[in-house]
């Protein structure tokens, strides 16, 4: 059992400024948890309070049920994988793979069965006697990861460990990690601001902001059922398509979304959400993610500006009205003109809109007010 | 052709010539006809009149006016009565002063860098760079009032009444521990400036892998220092004969002469107060020629135990 309970966490630096606000968070024994958010949102600063590297200012940190608040990072049984990677540059890949178990006093040969075992599962063996800097940024990565993986930790923390390296090594290692993952078998704590990372890696992604949680939630359910604006338009490539000006209407028991001179009625779903919640008609902000347009027919109008051929599919970049819109249509799809400049008609599924009250940005259907107020956000579990 | 050939390949591969370069960047080209020009006049020219080492200068005569005499001053040095007691007065006082002067700074500056207080860390770096700024001259008048026999402070904390510097076994004491305490602060400055490089992730690294302070200092530290310290000692090694002769000639008496005669001042009592300026040269010639052979070793030495190799 390795579980992490974050309750009411709170990080407030000498300049009173508040860096991290009332974290509740309860990561499950072998659950990969992705924090991910803009510069500056807080992430970082709740993965280092975790390790012990930064002084909590408020709230409980239990791992393993243990009160760790006060507890020194090397008593905590956790290991870090740092952006820079952190490899003590004196010292050969073997060494730096030693170092804790040394620091630690486990018998010489343990210590190289241990490291041998990490290497040959790493796959770095024949670079045991390198320095760092005789290495690459990907075999750097992985010094750094076997590291963190000699000491059997019951929590692996990783703070933005894919940062410093190209894309295409990136893809790379981010498929390692996730191979790795399966291997070891531990729980996961993973920093990053990549949500191409979190969502691919992560059993549950924690979406923050300004050192709040916005969101909590499984890839599927921060993409499809995004609680907030904000949340909506940081998950998912290419960003979520927002139409402003739109309104949220009530006609007997029904309910329509009007975008422009469009009216969708909504899903039975939808219907019954917003009536449980007694939504009443206000003004809106609707999303609709570019995935989920198609052209051709419809009710709404744009006129292509760009046009991105990608091969399988096509990056529409158009203007409706004041509202520059993104389309992605797969090209076998595609049977009308979309040429720069070119009209086309669109629309897509009333299921597939997103409804946020203009007002206060949250989503009219699944904006949790109750899991919000207790400061651990997550999308509305309906039972209809 | 080759030239053609040569200019080909420098296009290809991105290059421009030498002539290009100067006149795309003749601006920072001008800049650097400065240091160049003094160090032409005022360190290479004055080469010329190394000769005199070798000839039996007369001012009359002029620089090739001059009667070779080849080894001569050379061997009038080395068979001087002083000779031996100069040399390992010189060798002495250069080596225990880099064994005490050399590893303060480091130390110092590993304690200061654990410092967690700004200010407080920025008042006793100031408090000990101050000393530096004394003059050797200030320094050694101070000293002569802190060891007088009579009244002086050294003596009123120990309840003596002893006058050191008449005391040729104190002699390499007081100059060493002086130059500490006028340098010390001022040679950490390049330490303390090399440790606020160390990427912080490597403590926190060490603190997560359970390395105490004193094991981070060690694992995290003095591997960042040991190119700089490795530098300093080169270069230290490079002037190990050269001892400061102001300082030396201000603390000396007769009767610390014993220990206190060294080469530096020698070459000034020869060369300036009894005119001997070939005789004067060659000796300085001869503690030069020193200096570069032990710069080489040490370097040799450095690059083999380390990964570092500066000259």
């Amino acid at each position: 059992m390795s579980e992490v309970l974050i309750k009411n966490l709170k990080k407030v630096y000498d300049g009173g400024v508040t860096a991290v606000h009332d974290v509740n968070l309860h990561i499950a024994d072998k659950e990969f948890i992705v924090l991910v958010g803009p510069s500056g949102c807080g992430k970082s600063t709740t993965l280092r309070m975790v390790a012990g590297l930064e002084e909590i200012s408020g709230g409980e940190l239990y791992i393993d049920g243990k009160l760790c608040n006060d507890v020194e990072p090397k008593d905590r049984d956790i290991a870090m994988v740092f952006q820079s990677y952190a490899l003590y540059p004196h010292m050969t890949v073997y060494d730096n793979m030693a170092f804790a178990l040394k620091l630690k006093k486990v018998p010489k040969d343990e210590i190289d069965k241990k490291v041998r075992e990490v290497a040959e599962i790493l796959d770095i063996t024949q670079y045991l006697e390198r320095k760092p800097k005789a290495l690459s940024g990907g075999q750097r990565q992985r010094v750094a990861i076997g590291r963190a993986m000699v000491r059997d930790p019951k929590v692996f923390l990783m703070d933005e460990p894919l940062s410093n390296l190209d894309a295409k090594l990136r893809n790379q290692m981010r498929a390692e990690i996730i191979k790795l993952r399966q291997r070891i078998n531990t729980t996961f704590m993973y920093v990053t601001h990549d949500q191409t990372e979190a969502m691919t890696l992560g059993d549950r992604i924690v979406i923050m902001k300004d050192g709040f949680v916005n969101q909590i939630g499984t890839p599927e359910e921060v993409f499809d059922k995004p609680v907030n604006l904000f949340v909506a338009g940081f998950i998912g490539m290419p960003v979520m398509n927002f139409f402003d000006g739109c309104k949220l209407l009530k006609e007997g028991d029904t309910y329509y979304a009007q975008i422009r001179n469009a009216k969708f009625k909504l899903d039975e779903f939808q219907q019954k959400a917003l009536k449980q919640n007694g939504q009443q008609p206000c003004d809106i902000v609707a999303g609709i993610r570019p995935q989920h347009i198609s052209v051709g027919s419809g009710e709404l109008e744009a006129t292509i500006e760009v046009n991105e051929m990608l091969g399988s599919e096509v990056n529409l970049h158009a203007r409706s009205d004041k509202d520059e819109v993104v389309m992605v249509i797969p090209t076998v799809d595609l049977k009308t003109d979309v040429s720069m400049g070119a009209k086309v008609k669109f629309t897509t599924q009333p299921r597939l809109i997103q409804l946020f009250d203009k007002a206060t940005g949250n989503n009219l259907v699944w904006y949790d007010k109750e899991s919000a107020d207790a400061c651990a956000p997550v999308c509305k579990n309906y039972s209809f | 052709m080759n030239q053609t050939a040569n200019q080909a390949s420098a296009v290809a591969l991105g290059r421009k010539s030498l002539g290009q370069r100067m006149k795309d960047n003749w601006q920072l080209y001008a800049l650097l006809l400065i240091p160049v020009v003094l160090t032409v006049v005022y360190k290479y020219i004055p080469m010329y009149g190394i000769q005199i080492a070798f000839r039996d200068f007369r001012a009359s005569q002029g620089y090739l006016g001059s009667e070779w005499v080849w080894f001569k001053w050379f061997e009038r040095f080395f068979t001087a009565p002083t000779f031996g007691r100069m040399i390992k007065n010189t060798i002495l006082l250069s080596l225990y002063g880099l064994l005490w002067s050399f590893p303060i700074p480091i130390i110092l500056s590993l304690c200061i860098n654990q410092l967690r207080f700004n200010r407080y860390k920025r008042v006793v770096q100031t408090v000990l760079y101050a000393p530096h700024f004394i003059s050797t001259m200030v320094i050694c008048g101070m000293l002569r009032i802190f060891l007088s026999p009579s009244g002086g402070l050294i003596n009123l904390l120990f309840g003596t009444s002893i006058d050191f510097l008449t005391q040729s076994s104190a002699f390499r004491t007081i100059y060493i521990a002086s130059g500490i305490w006028q340098d010390a602060g001022w040679g950490c400055i390049i330490y303390l400036a090399t440790l606020s490089n160390v990427d912080t992730s490597l403590y926190e690294a060490a603190k997560v892998d359970g390395a105490s302070v004193f094991q981070r200092i060690m694992n995290v530290d003095v591997p960042a220092l040991l190119p700089m310290a490795i530098l300093n000692l080169i270069m230290s090694a490079g002037s190990l004969m050269n001892v400061g002769f102001e300082k030396v000639w201000l603390l000396q008496t007769d009767l610390n002469k014993a220990t206190s005669d060294v080469i530096a001042v020698y070459v000034y009592q020869q060369g300036i107060e009894n005119a001997k300026y070939s005789y004067s040269t060659a000796v300085g010639l001869f503690n030069t020629a020193i200096n570069l052979i032990l710069l080489f070793v040490v370097n040799k030495i450095a690059s083999k135990t380390s990964d570092v190799d500066f000259v």
